[in-house]
């Protein structure tokens, strides 16, 4: 064993192998890309023997071949982040049904806030859904515990099982213990048998099985080895509040209940007016002088009130008995979890189901956070309501006064950080193809740009503003169809990256030339899947085993499918771009323009462009028409300044520049 | 418990800056837990990294930092210094680079960007703030590659002056830097971090 630093993700990863992980596969997505990435990585240096690991072409592909590795008998992996689970989730629904032999486990990493996602959706309410267990770790140690168990729960019930982590378990890091090598477990291979088959009938009674072995598992969370992973603490006795979490808001509930107890400990906190746990304090008199008993409402707080804690680490399905063990002689239970009030459902329903008659607070009472993520801070405040107690005063925050004296309206000049929203890197080719497609109507107003899934989301932001609509994977395509049908005047553009293309693009090409819709693919072939961090697709060739497949033509694939306007173009090379583009776009019936040109991760930079003063006449066009992080304007000097740190001498800019005033090397700018 | 955090903006290394604190709260034998953004807010965006180290045995939960509750900001940027602000305890100290790096604005009627406004805010905020030349260092240096070694030079060298009131004096040293570059970076960039450090120490 070796000591490492790694990531959530990476420890995940290590996990997995240890448990004698035959095939992994899966889809990349912020924030569960690293887990592949690691195995794969494993495998290359030759420490993770037997295993196989691939980037599969999207989610549903990934899941079914899964699922045939597991009927064979191997343990298997497979990564998305949540959305990726809506493409896989027809057959997870099935294999669910059908059962599997090899332990099968879902990672699957929610993104809370959301931070890099299109939606808050709770994998949590998946599992219910698909009827399927799930593990929620608070951290990525208990993370890594509860991926030996998912196998071997798998296994014992012949089940898939959900791993879902949150985006801040996935990227945080610490030091781990991790096995210097290990091997893939050999599976007994597949035996012919009717269960693989899924019919009507079958389905009848694979139900039943389903819902026994859900009953099962919830006593297997309550009271066998799964307990450890919904650890219930006691501080003080006979207590009357009892305090609910799961994943990450569980490590944050801890540092909050510390946070509270040093408050108290420096006297910080006082009893708030009509707080049920006050203390009582007797009349007392002192040389004839006699004051009033009464709560102690308003005293400093000598002592929080007795509490109990369950980490709720197995949310599905859910472990009620543990669950009314712990909420014995409680009044009051308050619930911290992200995302969805799936622990506070569970929570209600045991009451009722046990007719204990204690009070659940949480997002559907108004008292905890009901979206995005939660915080120390916010369940601290939540939990001094909760205790009644409050803080004497305010803590000193910098920068609180200011903003608050901002919000109320008061003049106080308050500085403010810049802005800083994701931007399309320096150099970046997708400039050039909104630009050109931008720049080839007759009138910007006579597009519409579906826009789709990817760093190429990122040309919404202005001066470009060229996405107008973004819904999921491969919907650029099948959106402006839409629009195709009801807004026959207009030109309705698709974008759609090289690597989304390959996972949910082809069948809406397939659509638009069956259905006979004029719209105009525009292809932003980056030869990467560049926002998650340059992972490699079917038209690279570049797969994770090592041997390089064929890269899959997408100009093969648009002819193969029925596209008869098929231009190329140099996205970088504007003039060249802009003239492919007009013959795609006014072409009446389904198009596509290929743009091709590496991601700036793939390549080493060119040499920054040439400013030449005494050329420029300071239109500013250079700044405001493309918005590259590269060039920034000097105001005093009407003067575009290139940033040499940045640029990468792209020479896009060059074209923009009538003057010549902008150059670089091997471009000579537009012909003029 | 010592909480410091990284605040800069994708791509200026703040990443393996919070690796190298890791690694010698390790060295030390505390618990210690990262935290970092990754995804799409890194194109361009303002990222944070937080590093949280048990130094007196404490049981880490969250590897994140809560408000008020930094020892250390170590600002890579002035303006993102400004916007990690809130996280400083009372006590703690801003160290922040002087070089601004402007926003990418696409018009010419935002307000331009000044970063020493950023600085006069932070040190009108009342924190204690230790203004770092980053752009002299990195010249000496010879590279602004390395502006994450010479901030968490500078961070650790300010914590450790004598007049420091910081929970990190004499508990996080140069000399602990210095002691674990070598396990943290490429082998061939060790001589240059080496260098970066010894540089903010004689500055």
């Amino acid at each position: 064993m070796a000591k490492e630093f790694l990531t959530g993700n990476e420890a995940f990863a290590h996990a997995a192998l240890e448990a004698g992980v035959r095939v992994c596969a899966g889809y990349p997505g912020t924030p569960s890309s690293e887990v592949i990435e690691t195995v794969a990585k494993e495998h290359a240096a030759g420490r993770a023997e037997g295993v196989h690991v691939e980037w599969s072409t999207n989610e549903k592909a990934a899941l079914e071949l899964l699922a045939g590795a597991a009927y064979s008998g191997a343990r298997t992996l497979y990564t998305c982040k949540q959305v990726g689970l809506n493409v896989a989730s027809d057959a997870l629904m099935s294999l669910n049904y059908v059962g599997v032999k090899g332990g099968t486990v879902l990672y699957v990493a929610d993104d809370p806030g959301p931070i890099s996602s299109q939606t808050e959706q709770d994998t949590r309410r998946f599992a219910a859904f698909a009827k399927v267990p799930v593990f929620d770790p608070a951290t990525p140690e208990q993370g890594c515990q509860m991926m030996g168990a998912a196998y071997d729960l798998s296994e014992k019930y012949q089940t898939p099982v959900l791993m879902r982590p949150t985006t801040r378990v996935c990227h945080a890091s610490t030091y781990f213990e991790v096995a210097e090598h290990t091997q893939a477990r050999t599976p007994e291979g597949f035996k012919r048998d009717s269960r693989w088959v899924i019919f009507p009938k079958r389905s009848y009674a694979a139900h039943k099985e389903i819902n026994e072995r859900l009953v099962s598992i919830a006593n297997d969370f309550s009271e066998s080895e799964f307990d450890a992973f919904n650890p219930i603490f006691a501080e003080g006795e006979n207590a009357q509040f009892g305090i609910v979490a799961g994943g990450i808001s569980y490590a944050y509930t801890r540092e909050a209940l510390r946070l509270l107890e040093e408050e108290v400990q420096t006297g910080k906190l006082v009893w708030a007016q009509g707080a049920p746990a006050a203390p009582v304090l007797p009349p007392q008199c002192e040389g004839g002088y006699c004051t009033m008993g009464g709560p102690a409402y308003g005293r400093t707080v000598e002592a929080l009130p007795a509490y109990r804690i369950m980490q709720v680490g197995t949310p599905y399905p859910f472990p009620q008995k543990r669950a009314v063990r712990f909420a014995e002689g409680l009044s009051d239970v308050i619930v911290f979890e992200e995302l969805d009030h799936v622990l506070e459902d569970e929570m209600l329903k045991t009451a009722g189901r046990a007719h204990v008659g204690y009070r659940v607070h949480g997002k559907l009472t108004g008292e905890t956070t009901d979206r995005g993520e939660n915080t120390v801070d916010a369940i601290a405040a939540q939990l001094r309501a909760f205790f009644g107690v409050q803080l004497s005063e305010p803590r000193k925050v910098f920068g609180a006064e200011a903003a608050t004296a901002a919000s109320a309206g008061e003049e106080a000049a308050q500085i403010q950080s810049p802005a800083r929203p994701p931007l399309l890197c320096p150099g970046c080719p997708h400039r050039g193809a909104f630009y050109a497609v931008k720049s080839a109507l007759r009138k910007p107003s006579d597009g519409i740009f579906c826009g789709d899934i990817g760093c190429y989301t990122l040309g919404n932001a202005k001066p470009l503003n060229a996405v107008d609509t973004c819904l999921c994977m491969g919907a650029g395509i099948t959106v402006a169809q839409g629009f195709s049908v009801v807004e026959p005047g207009k030109k309705a553009l698709s974008f759609v990256g090289d690597s989304t293309f390959f996972a949910s693009g082809m069948t809406g090409i397939a659509n638009a030339v069956y259905n006979q819709h004029d719209i105009t693919v525009c292809v932003l072939d980056n030869a990467t899947t560049a926002m998650t961090g340059s992972q490699p697709h079917p038209g690279t060739g570049v797969t994770l085993m090592g041997p390089k497949s064929e890269p899959i033509s997408i100009e093969a694939v648009l002819r193969a499918l029925g596209v008869k306007v098929i231009t190329h173009a140099n996205p970088l090379c504007l003039d060249e771009a802009r003239e492919a583009a007009r013959e795609a776009i006014y072409y009446d019936g389904p198009s596509a323009i290929i743009f091709e040109s590496p991601c700036v991760k793939l390549i080493k930079p060119g040499a920054p462009v040439r400013y030449c003063e005494e050329a420029c006449t300071g239109c500013g066009k250079c700044v405001l028409k493309i918005g590259c992080p590269a060039l920034s304007w000097d105001a005093e000097n009407r003067r575009p300044v290139v940033d040499a740190s940045l640029c990468n001498g792209c020479g896009l800019c060059t074209y923009l520049c009538e003057d010549g005033a902008l150059e670089c090397d091997g471009n000579e700018g537009s012909a003029r | 418990m010592i909480n410091v955090s990284l605040a800069g903006i994708g791509g200026q290394g703040s990443v393996l800056a919070a690796k190298i604190l890791a690694e010698a709260a390790r060295s030390k034998g505390w618990q210690v837990r990262t935290a970092e953004t990754t995804g799409m807010a890194q194109r361009g965006g303002d990222v944070m990294s937080h590093v949280r180290m048990g130094n007196n045995g404490e049981e880490v939960f969250s590897p994140l930092p809560g408000d008020a509750s930094d020892d250390v900001i170590i600002a890579l940027e002035p303006g993102e210094g400004l916007r990690a602000l809130y996280l400083l305890k009372p006590s703690g100290v801003m160290v922040v680079a002087r070089s601004g790096v402007a926003p990418t604005v696409g018009d010419f009627k935002s307000p331009s960007y000044d970063p020493a406004k950023m600085i006069e805010a932070l040190q009108a905020s009342g924190a204690h703030v230790v203004v770092v030349d980053d752009v002299a260092l990195c010249d000496a240096l010879g590279s602004r590659k390395a502006l994450n070694i010479i901030m968490l030079a500078s961070a650790l060298k300010a914590v450790n002056a004598p007049e420091s009131q910081s929970a990190l004096r004499g508990v996080l040293t140069l000399d602990d830097m210095r002691a674990v570059v070598p396990a943290c970076v490429k082998e061939r960039f060790v001589e240059m971090n080496l260098r970066a450090v010894s540089l903010v120490e004689g500055a």
